[in-house]
């Protein structure tokens, strides 16, 4: 008898970039311009387009006297007579944080799913990318991608992931600058608690976390019969169960109990918690994900 | 019964229970899945869960399958064959193969199989040889392989077999070889009158012998027949072992293998003989090509027959010329007419006796008739004594002449010795009587044949009543006189009639019963008296029976038949020369008689042994197999516990829902089908189709045509519009090969010489339509151009005619002046269209008696067939204005006035059928009424 589920290989950063463009193009580009005015008028979502405190470049201007010698940019001066400031774009460090987990859970496909949740993560990431780059917004992501405001966005992104040999399976989160947008794209199925502890530093940082999981349709229905023996995809461990069916109602009221429990730990921070299923479209997740994403930027 | 090549196997049996605790205690095997939310799984699952243990019945499965290697492995055997040679040295063979053991040759080739593998085993030499078959046959020593080769190439032989000979060749080929184990497979016949069916012992070469023989043995055969005078007799012998009533049906076919007739073979209780008789006319007697016993399929069971068997030849010979010029009178005319039918004649010219005698003898008759011969040269008189005695008959009538010559002492042509001169009954100086004939004597030929009562005779030789033999009068007349005298000359026969060959001494040669005599008196000649003329030359094979009783292309080991030849292998029954002239050789001779075989006291050391009827059957094979489905049946159980049919089984129902839906709905939608078989039409279409009355045409293809016809048909609409109550709908252009015409009460269809024929279907689906009740209206549109001449038909008119041959058009008349198209509206008189004259064909009235009281006949139905020249929709077209298109021939207002109103007449009439027939009759009613 053939196996439900399969670890499928990890997916190609050319075809996710094509699919998550596909996905984006699906949004309707009004519905980004109305966003991109919104967030215009809304302070910290946006870069401010004069100097000031920020990571970007924004102008040489020239030095004027009493400001601090330690501005001065000297290898620009050197190019002529006058001495110049280099100043940069003031910036409220609002960039969008995007994280796919790439935990071997992710590589989960089953018969039922078109897609592994990796895939998917990474068509959401991509897709959120290329809709964030295409209207001017800062991507980054952590480990991978410095924080970037550019036409291309997505397509660098996409580049910089498929360079990366191997990611860590927990992000170096401390990266994150306050007031940030994060969006936590996983399959969250280690214990409540964990995820909690890891995502807890960054509710004090004022950081807004929008946390979507990638769920296989597989894992939500339990569609498991007679005597299987389950192997844990990360750490090998397995169990089994001589009537599977039998458990399959237990089973569905705990991961739905796990679901509830992040949904309501997600809310209490302001949060949003977006859920995707792998035999469904991404788009629908994308959609309720972008809407979240500006109903935090207009707060 | 059951036995086992290896029993020890069978040990292995103690481990089951083993087996059975092994496979208690080892649950199916999972199935691994790869669970990402494991640790949501783990909290439900408790580790140490105990191992599923298998349920009972696949544990039952199991065991069986384990008891069913072991049983398989010790390589059972169904029917074991118990070796009844016990002997160590070479082993010899004997193998009947002859005509009678076809039916049971599978259990003989069976036998000899296991005899040669017992000798395999004990790695002896193995000789072989057949009772039938060739003589240089290869008899071995042979290894196993060889001789199970040998074994199948060998085949039943159409012939009886020759034991010694075989024996002979083996002993021949053993040599000095002793201690030799003989296995005699013999069919348990012998057959009297073959000396080869006898077995000498040879002495001291064999240590043990084991004879064979059937259980029943079958013989059965056809040994002789004779064609009697009435009947064919069929002489059968069978096996003394047979001593019951046996009936079988002979049946008789002719060279083309039709059956002729059929007869009954009835064995009385311990008969071994018994004889059928085909009561046929003789006619179809001299046609059985064969006989054979039905549902008996061997050599011996077959008959056959040449064409010596049938016709006789019979040299006819008179001392007169033949008067041509009266017949009548002639000598030889009752005779040749008599003999005809069952004889080939013989009448050769020559210039004396004896050249003609000599003349015939080189034909070699079976028969010589004399008649009124009186004198023969002595040389002659040599030359048919020598031809008598192999064989000839020869029979000679009385006359003039012969009652004239000086008679010769004890004269071998002549059956009794005669006085000279006739005897007159009848005559002016006689006191005799006109004798009749007595009945016939038990001893001649005659015997069975009614005397003739209205025979008389008037003249006769008389046998000199001193040295007459009583025996030799095969009939007589009333006084004791002898009328026919006869006699067997060793395998001939010499007779005589007393009486002269035509009417003249009696009225005998003219009777019914003469035939009857002549032809008996032929029957006693034998069919071919020169045996010796065959001698010289050896007869190819023709056609050869088979093993079963078939006439085959001979087999290449057949070898032409010489005189002395006996059947033999190399010479099997059948037939023998040219297709034109062949000679039938049979089987077995009318000495043949079946008997048991036995070997004689000199053999010793003899065991009787029986064939092997059950084939041995290893049973493995089917042990393996039923273990190899219990293997199947356990990997479905196991694959059912491991839950994967529990998702199929919810597709299967679905499935089975749909295809039990499907199928209870297939039926409903092949009604409906069939309802409706023509072209599918829409719902929308169809109500579209009728919601309005309309006629519609058929499109030619040709677009002038076809425009003409709509504006033609629109013309005539509005004109019906504008004067009755009825407005057509829009004219439809159909194509009938493919559109629904029933919605259509009448079809204008303008016949276009130069398109194309139209399609059989098309065709089909209009004679449909006109026999449905449709009425089609052919328009050719050649009035103009016929007329001249009636025998001439335009090209419109024979495309016409083409059509309608495909259909079934009734009988067609011009519309008659008392129709009911020429009152259905207007009034009218002819029909005109474009052109004027042509007339109007509609199917005739058979009753067309004219009433002149009645103004109107009364039809039923509407005619399904209108056929018009006269152009109509072409005197209708009209443009929007309602202006005419084309222009009459000749140029008549009035005429496009009536071809209108004969549109209407059209219109109306198919609508309403003969409803003006009967209003005609609205005034007598009425006046009725008032009344």
């Amino acid at each position: 008898m053939v196996a439900i589920g399969s670890t499928a290989p990890r997916a190609s950063g050319g075809d996710i970039l094509a699919r998550a463009r596909a996905r984006a193009a699906l949004l309707p580009d009004l519905l980004v311009e109305a966003q991109r005015i919104a967030n215009i008028i809304t302070p910290g979502w946006h870069g401010r387009k004069r100097r000031g405190i920020g990571e970007e470049f924004w102008q040489y201007r020239p030095y004027s006297a009493g400001e601090t010698v330690a501005r001065i940019d000297w290898r620009r001066s050197a190019r002529d007579e006058h001495v110049y400031v280099r100043d940069l774009e003031w910036q409220a460090a609002h960039t969008v944080w995007l994280w796919a987990d790439p935990s071997p859970s992710m590589l989960f496909q089953s018969q039922l799913a078109t897609v592994s949740k990796e895939s998917r993560g990474l068509v959401i990431v991509l897709a959120l990318a290329e809709i964030l780059s295409r209207s001017g917004e800062r991507i980054a992501y952590p480990q991978v991608f410095a924080p970037t405001s550019s036409r291309h966005g997505a397509e660098r992104l996409a580049a910089s992931l498929y360079s990366v040999e191997a990611l860590e399976p927990l992000p170096n989160l401390s990266a994150i600058g306050r007031h940030s947008e994060c969006v936590y794209v996983s399959d969250f199925l280690d214990p409540v608690e964990d995820i909690i502890e890891k995502l807890e530093p960054m509710a004090s940082r004022a950081v807004r976390v929008h946390m979507v999981e990638v769920t296989d349709p597989s894992e939500e229905n339990f569609p498991y019969f007679g005597r299987t023996e389950f192997v844990d995809p990360e750490t090998g461990t397995k169990l089994t169960a001589g009537r599977a069916d039998t458990l399959a109602a237990e089973y569905t009221l705990l991961y739905k109990a796990r679901r509830e429990e992040l949904t309501r730990y997600a809310k209490s921070r302001g949060w949003s918690y977006v859920t995707t299923k792998t035999d469904g479209l991404a788009s629908a997740a994308l959609v309720q994900l972008f809407s979240s994403l500006s109903a935090g930027a207009q707060n | 019964m059951i036995a086992f090549a290896t029993p020890m196997v069978l040990a292995a049996f103690v481990v089951l229970p083993a087996i059975w605790w092994l496979l208690r205690l080892t649950p199916p095997r999972p199935v691994t899945e790869v669970f990402p939310p494991l640790k949501i799984l783990a909290k439900l699952i408790r580790k140490d869960e105990t191992p599923a243990k298998s349920p009972w019945w696949l544990t039952l499965l199991r065991l069986a399958l384990a008891s069913l290697l072991i049983l398989a492995l010790a390589k059972p055997v169904l029917n074991p064959q118990a070796d009844a040679l016990t002997g160590d040295g070479p082993q010899a063979l004997l193998i009947d193969n002859s005509w009678i053991s076809a039916s049971d040759w599978d259990s003989r080739l069976a036998t000899a199989r296991s005899i040669i593998e017992a000798a395999s085993d004990r790695g002896a030499p193995v000789y072989m040889a057949y009772s039938a078959m060739a003589e240089n046959t290869d008899v071995g020593p042979f290894d196993t392989e060889t001789a199970l080769e040998n074994l199948s190439a060998s085949a039943p032989q159409p012939v009886p077999g020759n034991r010694n000979l075989a024996l002979q060749r083996i002993v021949t080929a053993l040599g000095e070889t002793s201690g030799v184990s003989l296995a005699l497979l013999t069919d348990g016949v012998k057959t009297e009158g073959l000396a080869a069916s006898d077995l000498s012992a040879p002495q001291g070469l064999f240590s043990t012998v084991a004879l064979y023989t059937p259980a029943d043995r079958t013989a059965l055969a056809l040994i002789s027949s004779i064609n009697g005078a009435e009947s064919l007799d069929v002489t059968a012998a069978r096996d003394p072992s047979r001593v019951g009533v046996e009936t079988f049906t002979l049946s008789a076919f002719d060279s083309r293998s039709r059956p002729i007739g059929t007869a009954a073979l009835e064995f009385a209780s311990g008969e071994v003989t018994a004889v059928a008789k085909f009561q046929l006319p003789f006619e179809l007697r001299n046609d059985i090509a064969t006989v054979s016993i039905d549902g008996v399929a061997t050599a011996g069971a077959i008959q056959l027959y040449d064409a010596g068997s049938g016709r006789r030849r019979v040299g006819l010979i008179a001392a007169s010329n033949n008067d041509s010029a009266q017949p009548l009178l002639a000598p030889l005319y009752y005779i040749r007419e008599a003999l005809t039918p069952f004889a080939d004649l013989v009448e050769p010219e020559g210039e004396s006796l004896d050249s003609v005698i000599t003349t015939v003898l080189e034909d070699r008759p079976s028969v010589l008739i004399l008649a009124d011969v009186g004198v023969i040269s002595a040389q002659t008189r040599t030359k048919l004594l020598d031809w008598i005695t192999k064989g000839g008959a020869l029979i000679r009538f009385a006359g003039p002449r012969l009652a004239a010559a000086e008679p010769v002492t004890d004269d071998p042509l002549l059956p009794v010795a005669l006085r000279t001169g006739e005897r007159d009954l009848d005559g002016v100086l006689s006191w005799g009587e006109p004798q009749p004939v007595a009945a016939f004597p038990e001893t001649g030929p005659f015997f069975g044949l009614a005397a003739p009562r209205e025979v008389t005779v008037r003249r006769q030789v008389l046998a000199d009543p001193t040295l007459n033999k009583p025996e030799r009068t095969w009939a007589s007349l009333a006084d004791g006189t002898p009328l026919v005298t006869g006699t067997r000359l060793e395998r001939g026969v010499v007779a005589l009639f007393h009486v002269s060959p035509d009417a003249t001494w009696s009225n005998l040669p003219i009777s019914g019963t003469f035939v009857e005599m002549l032809r008996r008196v032929v029957q006693l000649a034998s069919t071919s008296p020169s045996e010796n003329k065959t001698a010289a030359t050896a007869l190819p094979p023709l056609r050869t029976l088979n093993t079963d009783g078939r006439l085959i292309q001979p087999p290449a080991t057949a070898e032409p038949m010489e005189a002395n030849s006996q059947i033999s292998f190399q010479h099997p029954p059948g037939l023998y020369g040219v297709s034109e002239a062949f000679t039938a050789h049979n089987l077995f001779s009318a000495q043949t008689r079946f008997s048991p075989f036995e070997l004689g006291a000199d053999w010793q050391n003899v065991t009787r042994a029986a064939y092997i009827t059950a084939e041995e059957r290893d049973l493995r094979g089917p042990l393996f197999g039923i273990a190899l489905a219990l293997i199947a049946l356990d990997a479905i159980a196991v694959l059912w516990m491991a839950g994967a049919f529990s998702q199929v089984r919810r597709r299967m129902v679905s499935a089975a829902a749909i295809i039990l839906a499907a199928l209870i709905m297939m039926p409903v939608g092949d009604v409906q089908a069939q309802e409706n078989p023509a072209a599918e039409v829409s719902e929308a279409d169809a109500i579209d189709a009728i919601s309005r009355t309309r006629m519609a045409y058929v499109e030619t293809g040709n677009a002038a045509i076809d425009e003409v016809t709509k504006a033609g048909i629109e013309g005539l609409n509005m004109f019906i519009a504008s004067r009755t109550a009825l407005e057509p709908g829009a004219p439809k252009a159909i194509d009938p090969s493919a559109d629904e015409l029933a919605f259509y009460p009448v079809i204008y269809w303008p016949i276009d010489p130069d398109a194309a024929m139209p399609s059989p279907e098309a065709l089909s689906n209009i004679d449909t339509y006109m026999k449905n009740g449709g009425t089609v209206l052919f328009d050719t549109r050649d009035e103009l151009l016929s007329g001249f001449d009636a025998s001439s038909a335009s090209p419109a008119t024979l495309r016409l005619r083409d059509m309608l041959a495909g259909m079934n058009v009734p009988a067609l008349e011009p519309v008659p002046a008392d129709h009911v198209l020429t009152k259905a509206f207007f009034i009218l008189e002819d029909f005109p269209g474009r052109y004027r004259g042509g007339p109007l064909w509609v199917e005739a009235n058979a009753k067309a008696e004219t009433d002149p009281a009645r103004p109107v006949r009364a039809l039923d139905g509407v005619t399904p067939i209108m056929i018009t020249g006269n152009d109509l929709a072409a005197a209708w077209a009209a443009d929007e204005f309602g202006e005419p298109l084309y222009a009459t021939v000749p140029n008549d207002p009035d005429q496009r006035l009536y071809a209108y109103r004969a549109g209407v007449n059209v219109m109306m009439y198919v609508l309403t059928g003969n409803y003006k027939s009967d209003q005609v009759h609205v005034p007598a009613l009425l006046e009725r009424l008032g009344q």
